[in-house]
């Protein structure tokens, strides 16, 4: 401990440091004192707290999109017309919104990927911890942003907007059994109308919004639980501790810094889409799913055959089959994992060859499906980057 | 509880840098965006215009020079255009000659379709939502009706400019009108209309046969809807219907419409006007007392009821003439693209070398598809119909034998 000269921000004891904490609110997010390593940015990469920031940039441009957005089937795509083109920095805040819903999944998914290749989903040495069940809450984020996401979708009520949802719940109407109930509870009828649009609004403003600031505020606290980033051994005499104030702070606070500048930079540089009014008599060609379902609607796509007159719609297994496994797989893998916990936190450790070779295969499987979805062209055929699709008809 | 070692970490230098590189970065974006914002497109063209009405008029002129955004709502259409934002000198006087996007709207036709009641875009098409020139212009994707410009005229009607393209929109509420004034190309296309008898297989407007497709909303059909695996070239409506009208069976394999042999300007006009039958959304507070109907005329009316009393009655009532005269009982046909009946019974043999009997019951080529979607007649009717074509065939020889009146 250094003695203090004249001033600093370092508090001159962890006694101090934890009262630091103690007496203001928003410091209270911090840990007291962490370790040094939890503090590094490899190997978290503070892909978690990147995604945090991100939820609250979400909420933050989502408030001024509510107060312009008229969830009616009538005034909806107006309203999103006159928030690009009218509302002061209303194509702003849209596109921020835009492009941190996309990253939000994007990282989100690398910060799943990250805790599966240390192995942190499992208890290292120190005792008193339940990371297992950070994970499975940590899954159930990842399925909550993507239906945030996807519940966004639907509201600008667009071609793009009412076709991808058209697909997603023919999609889910495969589910055996509840399929087609849950649909119509999705929905509120039979065909996508006022009542999805109103209930994909609450879905997207109230309830998952809510329900993963829960999530967050629990799974945070999970961490701090759990010691911070996790590690095969126990804690030791003499380990490096930093005090939060004003380390850790400064460290958060140049994450959110950098988030908040990609986002706007991004939201400049990107414009936001909007297609033709919605059209529930007009498919357009190629009507695509939402880019993260792209990989699955590639696997419907792929595994629905023709025998004859007979088709096997491909929607169970790409739709509900395939994704479901993955999910349940995912969810229980802590218990299923049985490599040594000395190698907890290590990234991609010898002793977890194979499943982190399976797991690799399957994310490039994936992406590589991703990628060709995003490379189909009119009638879902496959196009090059350097090749043109089939130009669109005009009216002149 | 293990012993620890307190520190600040990593070298905390590292982190104010950043912190600080980050602040300035986000600082100075910021800023752009609030410029941005803060200096659309449409303020410069404000900004000259409120310059050149000071010059012209006066410092009071200018002080009512509206600034911000400029909205017509036109409630009458459900749309709100915002077009006058930059089009500022669109109702002011003196600037006939100035440069778009502040030149004076030609006062004609304004004082018939008031800027303040009509909006811009029911006439010129575009985007009247979007504020800046691009998109208000409407040539971007996802904007399916931009603006009906100079150029877009020159590509689709060489030679007869904008103001004819245009007529694309007045047609969707003047529809029901026979001539309407200033759209001389949508007249042109609807005499052609007329002349060649579209009726006999068409539909329009609540009017005409069963043969070919109904044409009332012909306008509304999607440009993704038309097959365009036959066509050459541009895959648009405008092109399919050109080379449509130019030859049917080009385009549709099966199609009995024939090739009218229409003149390049003919073709172009017919396009326009059957893309111009389109549902337009506009109430009655901008109709007012445009016709709602098209009827068949007085006279038509009046020439039919004439000949049903004659002795061709039954070639009237069963709706021959339509495309048929039956010359030798007086029948005379409003669109006569089919021949003569009066020698039918001695033109089939010619024609088709089978007997007229044989052709009525079992007909081959235009007649099949009459007979099979718009006249469907019971054998009894069609037995009546032989009798009939035998009847004026025996009327024909009769006239050609009797002495001709003598020429004085």
């Amino acid at each position: 401990m250094t003695r203090r000269r004249f001033w600093s921000l370092l508090p001159a004891s962890t006694g101090e440091a934890t009262e630091a904490i103690l007496a203001n609110f928003l410091l209270h997010w911090f840990p007291a004192r962490m370790r040094s390593t939890s503090l590094a940015w490899t190997p978290s990469l503070w892909l978690g707290t990147i995604t945090a920031v991100l939820f609250v940039l979400l909420l933050l441009s989502g408030l001024p999109l509510m107060v312009f957005y008229i969830p009616s089937t009538r005034e909806a795509y107006q309203s999103i017309k006159d928030i690009e083109h009218v509302v002061s920095f209303g194509w702003w805040f849209r596109a921020a919104h835009r492009i941190a819903a996309h990253l939000m999944v994007i990282v989100s998914t690398l910060h799943l990927a990250r805790v599966f290749l240390t192995g942190a989903y499992r208890n290292g040495g120190a005792r008193e911890q339940h990371r297992e069940w950070n994970w499975v809450i940590g899954v159930a984020m990842l399925a909550g942003t993507v239906v945030l996401s996807f519940t966004g979708y639907l509201l600008p009520w667009d071609q793009l907007a009412f076709w991808a949802v058209t697909v997603s719940m023919n999609i889910a109407a495969a589910t055996p059994l509840v399929g087609p109930v849950l649909r119509d509870l999705l929905i509120g009828g039979r065909e996508i109308g006022q009542t999805a649009l109103m209930r994909f609004y609450l879905l997207h403003i109230v309830v998952v919004p809510i329900a993963m600031a829960v999530l967050v505020g629990y799974h945070m606290w999970r961490v701090r639980k759990d010691g911070g980033l996790a590690r095969g051994d126990a804690p030791q005499d003499g380990v490096e501790v930093v005090v939060a104030i004003p380390a850790v702070a400064r460290r958060v606070a140049v994450v959110t810094l950098a988030t908040w500048l990609v986002v706007t930079v991004l939201a400049i540089v990107i414009p936001s889409p909007l297609e033709d009014a919605a059209n529930a008599l007009l498919t357009p060609n190629p009507a695509k799913a939402p880019w993260y379902f792209l990989w699955l609607q590639e696997i419907v796509a792929d595994t629905t055959v023709r025998v004859g007159s007979v088709v096997v719609n491909g929607a169970f297994i790409g739709g509900v089959l395939l994704p479901t496994a993955l999910l349940v797989l995912m969810t229980l893998w802590p218990w299923l994992d049985r490599s040594p916990a000395a190698v907890v936190g290590r990234t991609m450790p010898r002793e977890r060859r194979t499943q982190v070779l399976v797991f690799i295969a399957l994310a490039a499987f994936i992406l590589a499906l991703t990628v060709v979805g995003l490379l189909r062209g009119p009638s879902w055929h496959f196009y090059w980057p350097w090749q043109a699709w089939a130009d669109v008809p005009a009216r002149f | 509880m293990a012993r620890v070692t307190l520190t600040s970490g990593e070298p905390g230098w590292r982190d104010r840098v950043w912190l600080a590189v980050l602040a300035v970065l986000l600082v100075a974006v910021t800023v752009f965006l609030v410029y941005r914002e803060a200096m659309p497109e449409w303020r410069e063209h404000q900004q000259r215009f409120r310059g050149d009405v000071q010059r012209r008029f006066s410092d009071r002129a200018a002080a009512a020079v509206p600034a911000g955004i400029q909205q017509i709502c036109v409630s009458g259409a459900g749309r709100a255009d915002r077009c006058t934002t930059c089009h500022l000198a669109t109702a002011w006087r003196g600037f006939e000659r100035a440069d778009e996007p502040l030149r004076t709207h030609p006062a004609g036709i304004l004082r018939s379709h008031p800027v303040d009641r009509f909006g811009c875009t029911l006439c010129h098409s575009g985007q009247g939502w979007a504020v800046d020139r691009e998109r208000a212009h409407g040539h971007v994707p996802d904007w399916p009706e931009p603006l009906l410009d100079a150029a877009t005229a020159e590509r689709l009607l060489p030679g007869a400019g904008r103001a004819a393209l245009m007529a694309l929109n007045c047609n969707g509420c003047h529809r029901y009108e026979a001539v309407t004034a200033g759209a001389e190309i949508i007249n042109r296309a609807r005499r052609l209309v007329e002349d060649k008898g579209c009726r006999a297989c068409h539909r329009i407007n609540g009017r005409g046969g069963l043969i070919g497709p109904d044409l009332t909303w012909a306008g509304d059909k999607h440009p993704e809807q038309y097959d365009y695996s036959r066509l050459t070239g541009r895959r648009s409506v405008f092109a399919w219907h050109e080379a449509h009208l130019q030859d049917p069976r080009a385009l549709v394999a099966d199609t009995v419409m024939p090739s009218f042999h229409l003149a390049p300007g003919d073709i172009r006009a017919l396009a326009l006007l059957v893309m111009s039958w389109r549902r337009v959304n506009v109430d009655a507070s901008l109709v007012g007392t445009l016709p709602r109907t098209e009827p068949q005329s007085a006279e038509e009316r009046a020439l039919v009821s004439e000949m049903a009393k004659g002795p061709g009655r039954w070639f009237v009532t069963t709706g021959c003439y339509q495309c048929h005269p039956v010359s030798v009982f007086g029948v005379k046909s409003p669109t006569p693209i089919g021949p003569d009946l009066s020698t039918a019974v001695d033109d089939v043999e010619r024609r088709f070398s089978v007997p007229i009997e044989t052709f009525i019951r079992t007909p081959s080529g235009t007649m099949k598809a009459v007979f099979a979607r718009q006249f469907m007649l019971s054998p009894a009717q069609k037995d009546e119909a032989i009798r009939q074509l035998h009847a004026a065939y025996a009327e024909y020889q009769r006239q050609q034998a009797a002495p001709k009146p003598a020429k004085r």
